[in-house]
């Protein structure tokens, strides 16, 4: 029995195949703009999957708590003497300033980062010549020595040389050597970065001395964060107060569907299923009508013809699936998601290069699956048994 | 009985089968380069770690166009809005970009 219904099955998606490819062209063109629909759907999905993880993996690192001083809605610099009101609160462990900043290059139109701090005080601080690619990190009595990301060694156009000079804000010239590089597999992270010590990132920025860009401050005890940055909320109001578990978060929630170029891409996906759902159920052609008759009259069921459709909606949707995902894979993956770096980058004139790598889970691809397939054998299976209940007389008596 | 001269064409299906067998295949075959290039990126994690607290960096270097893209955890909200009042965010990655709900 079960061999006869198999055979049955088989007999069937035999026909399914034949129908298809009986209707080549059209089948192909649904099978390519389906594809080409999951395809841009699957590399959205890769590449912000592929960004949050790394952010997920990289940022439980990132300072315990960050205080900035705002002022009139802005972000403004920190008073150094901020840290005498912390050695108040129990359970700090350790506070360093830091003067960071963006410094525009206006012959290159580039935007840096500079960071100054002593990277000594930092934890891991003694490592981060492990992170460099050649050279040392700028000690605290390192004048003007530096440790740059590749971008910057490219923008800088540093062939061999090791100095390079950066305007004040009077237009004055300030020298830098080159005293370190950032390893390229940190780009993610270092790419447009350009760390020094904090006396002369104060004398770059032409920052006032005890005032600072930001305090990063380590707890004791990491459970304590939380209460900690409640009492610094209470110490001092006028400061925004960002815990690791905030940042964190930022990055889980900062690529998501709601975004602009996520909604496009959904609504994308979601017009083209209007138009094929749109296309389906307005009715089969009188060739597919008479198809259908002729398969009545020879004897075929109402629910052999609903399995006929079936079977064709999941070959081309399925098919459609996998070529889609598969190449998305290939775009994110092997071209470093080329198509989405226009918008991913924008006018940034420094772009590092990405090394995305997409955790597919089971969920994933069921979700792609959810938007996409079960539309689509939605909206061609109603139709089908619209047409498939059909008095086979009046199909072909027309 | 007589021999047939030409060979039976394959059914559909068998077709179909051979066609999807080739694409898994393809598949698996990104699978295993993807389990190396993890293997590799596990490698790199280490220096990320160090470079991430020794520096205390709260952002990934992607989009460095605009301060709220380049560090969208640490920009105050209001910043791509704050060249003036009633001003609209123009950068293009602001499109890629969720702004962090606060």
């Amino acid at each position: 029995m079960a061999q006869r219904n198999l055979e049955k099955q088989l007999n069937i998606l035999d026909y399914a195949l034949s129908s298809l490819w009986r209707r080549r062209l059209k089948s192909l063109s649904v099978l390519l703009v389906f594809a080409a629909v999951i395809f841009l759907l699957a590399s959205f999905q890769m590449v912000t999957k592929a960004l949050s993880d790394k952010a997920r993996e990289v940022l439980v690192h990132t300072p315990e708590i960050t205080l900035q001083k705002m002022s009139v809605g802005r972000q403004e610099a920190i008073p150094l003497a901020y840290r005498d009101r912390l050695a108040g609160i129990f359970g700090i462990r350790r506070v360093v300033p830091r003067i960071w900043g963006y410094y525009f290059d206006e012959v290159r139109l580039a935007n840096y980062t500079v960071m100054g701090m002593a990277v000594e005080e930092m934890p891991d601080g003694a490592r981060l010549d492990t992170a460099l690619a050649s050279g040392t990190m700028p000690g605290p009595a390192g004048q003007g020595l530096v440790a740059i990301g590749q971008s910057i060694k490219k923008a800088l156009a540093l062939e061999g040389r090791t100095t390079f000079s950066l305007f004040r804000p009077d237009l004055s010239l300030k020298a830098f050597e080159v005293s370190g590089e950032f390893s390229p597999d940190t780009d993610i992270l270092t790419n447009d970065l350009v760390v020094m010590n904090l006396a002369d990132a104060r004398d770059l920025f032409a920052i006032p001395a005890g005032l600072v860009t930001d305090l990063c401050v380590y707890v004791a005890n990491p459970q304590e964060i939380d209460t900690i940055a409640k009492k610094i909320s209470e110490t001092m109001p006028s400061v925004r107060v960002l815990t690791r578990p905030q940042i964190q978060k930022t990055y889980q929630v900062v690529f998501g569907w709601r975004s602009g170029f996520g909604s496009i891409c959904l609504l994308t996906a979601l017009a083209a299923f209007v138009i094929l759902a749109w296309d389906k159920a307005s009715g089969l052609s009188p060739e597919e009508r008479r198809e259908i008759a002729i398969l009545k009259v020879l004897g075929w069921q109402t629910s052999d013809i609903l399995v006929v459709r079936f079977w064709e909606s999941v070959i081309v949707s399925g098919l459609a699936c996998v070529v889609g995902m598969t190449a998305a894979y290939i775009h994110v993956v092997y071209f470093a998601a080329s198509l989405f770096r226009p918008v991913l980058m924008g006018w940034s004139v420094l772009r590092p290069d990405l090394h995305l790598l997409p955790r597919l889970a089971a969920g994933d691809i069921l979700l792609t699956l959810a938007f996409t397939v079960i539309p689509y054998l939605a909206a061609t299976v109603i139709p089908a048994w619209r047409s498939a209940t059909v008095p086979a007389d009046s199909a072909l008596g027309g | 009985m007589m021999r047939n001269r030409f060979p039976e064409p394959m059914r559909p299906a068998l077709v179909f089968a051979l066609l999807l067998c080739l694409l898994l295949a393809f598949d698996g075959a990104l699978f295993i380069d993807g389990l190396a290039r993890r293997k590799a990126e596990y490698a790199t994690l280490a220096q990320l770690a160090v470079v991430t607290s020794g520096l205390g960096l709260t952002d990934l270097a992607v989009a460095t166009e605009a301060r709220y893209t380049r560090h969208p955890a640490v920009s105050d909200p209001v910043a791509p809005f704050m060249d003036h009042p009633g001003a609209i965010e123009h950068f293009p990655t602001g499109a890629f970009w969720l702004p962090p709900s606060r």
